[in-house]
């Protein structure tokens, strides 16, 4: 398609922004994106968004955690077998602490990654369709159209209540 | 000659020959790049001497190391203390490396010291000297310590060159009242010794023999001997006494006397003995003028005057009476005049009534401090002192002007014309006034021969090779009488000579045996005594004291003796064992007599006599009588080294300075004394956190029947601190129920120790050994009442709550515990356990969190707050064998893990085990009564293993679980 | 917070990262010295010694480990109220969370100061690290003191990625709003983020396993703190109740201080609308609570040492009421256990200068249990003869001073340059459907 326009509609109240992003998917319009000030329920169930998947590197990375801190403790352990207070050189109980706070590092570690993987950031090429409003005030919609439906397009946002900012492409 | 010996002292004196009669001293005597034939670097060489740090003449054994003594131990072989040391005589390497001794002989020109090279200090002896020769008869006079006959020999040959009379011999406790006695009531004019072990009971008239009195090592020896618990059965002690000594702390029963009473307790006895029909053998005269001597004393007469329960001295008459083997002693080291010789006297008296043979005493081994003068003799010799009668004064070793203050002595060396050589290795308040300073060899650099009894001599030759360019003293009097053409080459030839002339050492062959046994101690002995006097002229006033008056009592110490030890650090650092003060002199007064003089402990008083004043900090104990105040002979010193000077204070100015008349010696205690507060307060620098256990398992006792009957049921077994079972370091001591852990094994040898409490004495020589062997820091006052002591092996001292006399030791150190608390804490493995069962610690990988120490129950662990010095040339005593640690790391006895390793070695080059016995911890090495055995539990036949299955063996906080590898046995208490 | 609107909260909190009065420079200064003057007694202990602490035996452990442990302390209740509220739902905490894990995070950094402080060879520290060697040494994971390793370690990585998180949002806000290098700067830590709704998917999942993760952390990090004395035989030291009494000790000394800090915060930077005292109040409600189950311990420590019948025990606790240390203990029991009863009453719990006065005694009091605790068990434990006392020099607080000042030094400079309440969260709590000014 030749020619694309990015047209953004601005809204103040979250209700009218979550009518819209429901609604524009039944328009010849596309949506591109949503940005918010603050994360909105209602903006996701709008825009029917899937569960993240962040939660399976959290899970990944505790269970390596939990193993790297047990098997850590045993391997040092077991260097020179040095006896301390008549324990076993391998007292499992003790290395249950390591175990317990690797576990609890590595599945943030592996929270991290998710986060940053799934959400690819740091990214920095939304800046050329945004408006700094949308991190403080407003909720923007953003939304493309063939050239000629520009018009109409702004008409919509205008009607449903929202200011309309054009981007030029 | 057991092997151990015979190893140890193969290395005959010819190091000394080669490395220790060097004239030049070695700059750098630890780095033996070319070592000479017979020493292998690395490898340490032993030789046999005798220890000069009191007159009582115990054999040593000095351990060199690249030709420089690192450790002495008791020789095994010498018959006095049989391979025992006391505390003084572990300190006495202190003394050859001590900072502040004189390198080069200093000569004072109008007040100012100039250094000298040898040669002309001795020219100018010998022009000194021949110049006062030629002036006429008896100008040179010299006043030495006791020494042994051999240099007394050589000082009368000289002096007759010199046309003077022989050498006056000045020690500051010449025993005086103790000689009249022996005099008056054995016909003997000296100091008989005395058989303690042989006694089943012993009375002791205030005698501190565990201390400084005679020859303390071996009568601490003789005394467990007698008093141990063997074969359900041990000896009884009392002793009568105005203060508690050491020796009074480890009596059965301390009667508290008036000062000045003892005489009258002593005729007491004598009169209830008499009455029982004892004494019936008795030269008739001397058994009617005993009558009616003692009449007087009946047994309220003598509660009255000597103030002591009457039931209680009944129940020791009767006790004394039911003994087979009674001996009676005399009164202390410090005697206090006139009633001193009445008591010596009674108690001499005594021992003929109840053992007319006198079986238990020796008369053919006297000790050869009886050489020394009388004190009447030393000040008059004094008062004579002056350039009219004499030009050449010559000091060997002596102290007067801090042993006898306000005497005058400061004021007659002072005099114009009168030439004074002293030939002391330190600037002491004697040697500050002299002309002329020759600090010769001491004793461990030097030839000489020592004899500490008769019948018995002693060698002493070079054990290491010499800091300074010093000659002997025997060389320098040779040289110095006889000039271009002495009759022999050195003193060494002399003494060589002299000693086959006697007989004593018979060639080449005999002399190299000599020098490795350390002498010869089978001499034939004296002809038997002469028979005793039948007459005994019995003259008795003894003088009860009002009550009202204060009496000052000054006693020697155990640690500085006369005040020669108080520039060793070690002897410094290690408390007091009854005050567990230390560095300081404390006034010791009775909670009574602090109250009516509204004090507390640790208020600072001025104390006034009639001779002197002096302030010092008082130290509130029932160890003293009410009236009475008693303070250690020894510190403040105005001169002596860093370590001496204006350390504590000098009990003898306040005494009176004068002789007692009738045996002529000193009278240590003084009359009518005043306290008067001076306000201000001392924090005293002691090591004992608490006086009493707090009924806690740590230093338990056991009545003798007790001890001595088997209970057929033992007790039963549970998990609190009465009943928790003695557990073993062993698999064996592991029980499910009370552990959650398995056991473990250990490989071949799991060292043990096991503590005899009944045997320990609390006299610190373990601990001192443990400085010496372990280079532990000496951290001074300040940093003990931070609390920063560094000593591995410390005698914790307790009293008991209900009658505070009743004092109990426990030597403690590290457990070596099984379950190691301090071992799992630590972030980075410094201390574990090893395969052995000791507790390991390594300094290196120590990083300081001290997570050790708080975990600890024994508190044994000590960390090293900053990096202690040891001043050039302290620094060569250290151990090569022994990390010096720096600040910053946790230290803790190793139970000289050195040794062990070492007897591995030697174990592995002949293809053997470690025998038992084998390993001597230093402490053990040097404990005067043995109380501590050292072994390995694994073997069924050990001396340890056999012990801890005696009824008395329990673990000090057992409870805890920790398994300590260190077993104490009960002390078995008895009453009467 | 009816008459607040997106506009308002965003104003009010970007007009606290303005251009610093030269006052606030003063103050900063003048924490710097302090700092120094920390640094200065270091380096002396360095050179000379340990020794120049009082510490001894018995008492090897003196005010480094307690200045330790009350610093961990305070760095509890900000991951408490960030992350356990935030999993409760409750949305009094939102005002007060960003500045509460910000005092978790620099209370955390100057905590994990003091082992060094402590170490008699700090140049030597490197051998708690498990770093491979050629002689295989490693660290013994058995010991208490590496739990602590493992643990405050842990605890600093992750509240520090907790925080900053949870700023994501806030610092677009902030670049979209200012210019210059402060835009340049705040383009880049902000990642790009726009807030769009693919990276608000993940978002708040991940944001939500923070808190999930924080949580038992947060406890385990306290009871491991508490395991460096309750793993050691020591009476006083050894018992069972030690890590859930230290935790309860750690949020009550935390709340505190949330209280110390938020107080002043809100008046100076005008925060009354957003930190309401609504908000004081739960915090106050909450210290009723910590302070009861605080006092709840203690009593308990005492009933089991007299039911114990172990004349130690009974023997350390005794000492502790009327001992050397008794002053400590009292003012420990009153700050502690009694003071924060007076928050029953609506009047004193709702006034601001009573709530940051009692803030402040119950700070001191939890610095005196912690002091009272290691210091009184091991002055009086096993061994009578070896008992003795510890009194801290001037080193000690030379160096204590300068963890304070290091402490407050770091807050002042984030809550000028970096916002100190969370903007989005103040937004999320908003009534829905008010009117917003556009």
């Amino acid at each position: 398609m030749p020619a694309e326009r990015y047209v953004m509609g601005l809204f103040s109240d979250e209700n009218q922004a979550a009518a819209v992003a429901a609604d524009l998917p039944k328009t010849p319009w596309k949506l591109q994106r949503v940005h918010s000030p603050i994360p909105s329920q209602r903006l996701a169930h709008a825009l029917k968004v899937k569960k993240s998947k962040v939660g399976w590197f959290t899970l990944a990375g505790g269970i390596i955690g939990f193993f790297a801190g047990f098997l850590l403790a045993i391997f040092t352990a077991m260097r020179w077998e040095l006896m301390v207070s008549g324990k076993p050189v391998v007292s499992l109980v003790p290395f249950f602490i390591v175990g317990f706070e690797f576990t609890i590092l590595f599945a943030v570690f592996g929270n991290v990654i998710g986060l940053i993987t799934q959400t690819n950031l740091p990214d920095f090429g939304d800046f050329k369709h945004y408006d700094a409003r949308c991190s403080g005030t407003h909720f923007g919609i953003l939304a493309t159209c063939a050239e000629d439906g520009q018009a109409e397009l702004e008409a919509y946002f205008r009607q449903q209540g929202g200011e309309v900012r054009v981007f030029e492409a | 000659m057991n092997r151990r010996t015979f190893l140890k002292t193969a290395g005959v004196g010819s190091v000394s020959v080669a490395a220790g009669c060097t004239s030049q001293p070695e700059k750098t005597i630890y780095a033996l790049v070319q070592a000479p034939d017979d020493t292998v670097t690395g490898k340490a060489l032993w030789y046999a001497s005798t220890c000069r740090e009191c007159p009582a003449g115990c054999g040593v054994l000095a351990r060199s190391r690249e030709g420089r003594v690192v450790k002495v131990e008791g020789n095994p072989l010498h018959p006095i203390n049989q391979g025992r040391l006391c505390m003084r005589g572990q300190a006495a390497l202190q003394a050859i490396y001590h900072p502040e001794r004189l390198d080069t002989p200093q000569l004072k020109e109008n007040g100012e010291w100039r250094a000298l090279s040898w040669p002309a200090a001795e020219g100018l002896l010998q022009e000194k000297t021949r110049a006062a020769a030629g002036a006429g008869a008896g100008r040179v006079r010299v006043l030495t310590e006791v020494i042994g006959e051999s240099l007394t020999a050589l000082f009368g040959e000289a002096l007759d060159q010199w046309q003077s009379p022989p050498p006056l011999v000045f020690e500051p406790f010449a025993y005086e009242a103790l000689k009249t006695a022996n005099r008056m009531a054995f016909g003997v004019d000296g100091l008989v010794s005395y058989h303690l072990d042989q006694a089943d009971l012993l009375v002791c008239l205030g005698a501190d023999f565990l201390e400084t009195w005679l020859s303390p090592v071996e009568y601490a020896r003789q005394f467990k001997a007698m008093h141990a618990l063997q074969a359900n059965r041990k000896g009884f002690f009392a002793h009568i006494a105005p203060c508690q000594s050491l020796t009074a702390a480890n009596a059965d029963l301390w009667l508290a006397c008036h000062p000045a009473s003892e005489g009258a307790v002593a005729l007491g006895l004598i009169r209830k003995a008499l009455e029982s029909g004892r004494g019936q053998s008795l030269p008739a005269p001397l058994r009617v003028s005993l009558t009616t001597a003692s009449a007087p004393y009946t047994p309220e007469k003598v509660a009255h005057l000597a103030d002591i329960p009457a039931d209680a001295f009944d129940r020791l008459a009767a006790r004394l009476l039911a003994a087979k083997a009674p001996l009676v002693l005399g009164t202390a080291t410090a005697g206090s005049g006139a009633a001193d010789v009445a008591a010596n006297l009674a108690a001499n008296l005594l021992n003929r009534v109840l053992d007319p043979e006198l079986t238990r005493i020796d008369f053919a081994h006297r000790h050869r401090v009886e050489t020394a003068a009388p004190r009447a003799e030393v000040l008059d010799f004094f008062k004579r002192l002056s350039p009219d009668t004499t030009d050449v004064l010559l000091l060997n070793n002596v102290n007067p002007v801090f042993a006898l203050p306000g005497a005058g002595i400061a004021e007659g060396l002072g005099q114009p014309g009168l030439f004074v050589v002293s030939t002391s290795n330190f600037m002491d308040e004697t040697t500050l006034l002299a002309d002329l300073v020759l600090p010769v060899r001491m004793p461990l650099e030097g030839w000489d021969e020592y004899g500490g009894k008769r019948a018995l001599i002693s060698g002493l030759q070079p054990a290491m090779g010499s800091l300074t360019a010093a000659p002997g003293l025997g060389d320098v009097i040779l040289r110095a009488a006889f000039g271009a053409d002495p009759p022999f080459p050195d003193y060494q030839g002399y003494l060589q000579a002299r000693l086959s002339a006697q007989g004593i050492v018979d060639g080449e062959r005999q002399w190299v045996e000599f020098l490795q046994r350390g002498g010869r101690f089978d001499l034939p002995a004296a002809p038997a005594r002469a028979p005793l006097p039948a007459e005994v002229p019995i003259a008795f006033e003894p003088v009860p004291v009002a009550a009202a008056s204060l009496v000052l009592v000054a006693a020697p110490s155990i640690r500085f003796f006369d005040g020669r030890g108080a520039n060793r650090p070690w002897l410094c650092e290690i408390p007091d064992p009854l005050t567990k003060v230390a560095w300081q002199t404390p006034l010791l007064a009775h909670p009574d007599t602090l109250a009516s003089h509204a004090l507390r402990h640790a208020d600072v008083v001025a104390v006034r006599s009639a001779h002197g004043t002096l302030e010092a900090p008082v130290y509130e104990t029932v160890g003293v009588r009410p009236g009475v105040l008693a303070m250690a002979i020894g510190q403040g010193h105005s001169a002596y080294g860093r370590y001496a000077q204006d350390e504590g204070v000098n009990p003898l100015g306040l005494l009176p300075p004068e002789a007692d008349a009738v045996s002529g010696g000193p009278v240590f205690a003084a009359g009518d004394v005043l306290l008067t507060p001076t306000g201000r307060q001392m924090p005293l620098a002691h090591t004992d956190g608490s006086r009493i256990q707090h009924g806690r398992k740590i230093a338990l006792t056991t009545p003798l029947q007790a001890a001595a009957h088997d209970d057929a049921h033992p007790p039963k077994a549970g998990l609190t601190m009465a009943d928790f079972p003695l557990t073993l370091p062993l698999p064996e001591g592991y029980d499910p129920k009370r552990d959650a852990y398995p056991p473990h094994d250990h490989a071949d040898y799991r060292w043990s120790m096991v503590v005899d409490l009944d045997r320990c004495i609390g006299c610190g020589a373990c601990s001192a050994a443990c400085y010496a062997e372990n280079n532990i820091g000496v951290v001074g006052a300040q940093r003990i009442l931070e609390g920063r002591e560094m000593a591995w092996l410390r005698i914790e001292r307790y009293l008991d709550p209900q009658d505070e006399r009743k004092v109990i030791f426990l030597p403690m150190m590290c457990q070596h515990c099984d379950n190691a608390p301090c071992e799992a804490v630590c972030p980075v493995y410094a201390p574990h356990h090893s395969k052995e069962g000791l507790n390991n610690q390594i300094y290196n990988r120590c990083i300081g969190t001290r997570f050790c120490s708080q975990n600890c129950p024994y508190k044994v662990r000590r960390f090293n707050w900053f990096t202690w010095q040891w001043p050039r040339p302290l620094n060569l005593q250290l151990n090569p064998d022994v990390t010096a640690r720096s600040k910053g790391v946790m230290e803790k006895c190793s139970f000289c893990i050195q040794r062990i390793k070492a007897a591995h070695g030697t174990a592995k080059n002949e293809n053997r085990g470690i025998r038992d016995g084998e390993i001597q911890p230093a402490c053990l090495q040097t404990c005067p009564t043995g109380a501590l055995s050292f072994g390995n539990l694994m073997d069924s036949q050990s001396r340890v293993r056999q012990m801890v299955m005696d009824r008395r063996a329990y673990q000090v906080m057992g409870y805890l679980n920790t398994k300590p590898a260190v077993i104490y046995l009960r002390k078995v208490v008895q009453e009467i | 917070m009816s008459e607040l609107t997106y506009a308002t909260i965003d104003q009010t909190i970007l007009q606290t990262l303005e251009k610093p009065r030269p006052g606030y420079w003063l103050i900063v200064a003048v924490l710097a010295g302090g700092i120094l003057l920390g640094a200065a007694c270091w380096l002396y202990q360095i050179f000379v010694g340990i020794g120049v602490g009082g510490q001894n035996n018995p008492v090897a452990w003196g005010i480094y480990l307690v200045n330790f442990v009350f610093w961990v302390g305070i760095a509890h209740s900000g991951t408490l109220i960030s992350a356990i509220l935030h999993l409760f739902r409750a949305g009094w905490r939102n005002p007060i969370a960003r500045a509460a894990e910000t005092m978790t995070v620099f209370a955390v950094l100057t905590a994990g100061l003091f082992p060094f402080v402590h170490l008699g060879r700090v140049w030597a520290v490197y051998y708690m690290l498990p770093y491979p060697n050629q002689r295989t040494l490693w660290p013994n994971f058995q010991s208490p003191l590496m739990f602590d390793v493992v643990a405050i370690s842990t605890y600093l990585t992750v509240s520090s990625l907790f925080w900053y998180t949870g700023m994501l949002p806030d610092l677009a806000t902030v670049r979209d709003r200012a210019t210059g290098l402060r835009k340049k700067i705040f383009t880049l830590i902000s990642l790009g983020w726009t807030g769009k709704h693919e990276q608000w998917r993940h978002y708040t999942r991940g944001y939500l396993f923070f808190a999930a993760l924080a949580t038992p952390l947060v406890i385990s990090v306290h009871s491991v703190v508490s395991w460096d004395f309750a793993l050691g035989v020591v009476p006083g030291w050894h018992t069972t109740i030690f890590a859930p009494y230290f935790v309860a000790g750690a949020i009550h000394s935390g709340l505190a201080m949330v209280l110390t800090l938020m107080i002043p915060l809100r008046r100076i930077f005008n925060y009354e609308k957003i930190i309401t005292v609504a908000v004081l109040e739960n915090v106050a409600k909450t210290i009723i609570l910590t302070g009861m189950i605080v006092g709840f311990a203690y009593a308990t420590e005492f009933f089991i040492a007299w039911y114990s019948f172990n004349t130690i025990e009974i023997e350390v606790f005794r000492y502790r009421m009327f001992g050397d240390y008794r002053v400590g203990f009292w003012i420990m029991v009153v700050c502690n256990t009694l003071i924060p009863l007076l928050f029953f009453s609506k009047k004193i719990r709702t006034s601001i200068g009573w709530l940051f006065g009692l803030s402040l005694l119950i700070n001191v009091g939890m610095w005196f249990e912690r002091f009272v605790i290691i210091i009184t068990s091991v002055a009086r434990d096993f061994i009578p003869h070896a008992w003795g006392l510890y009194a801290p020099t001037a080193i000690e607080f030379g160096i204590m001073i300068g963890s304070f000042c290091l402490f407050f030094f770091l807050f002042l400079l984030f809550v000028k340059h970096l916002p100190s309440v969370s903007m989005a969260e103040i937004k999320e709590t908003l009534h829905e459907g008010a009117p917003h000014a556009g």
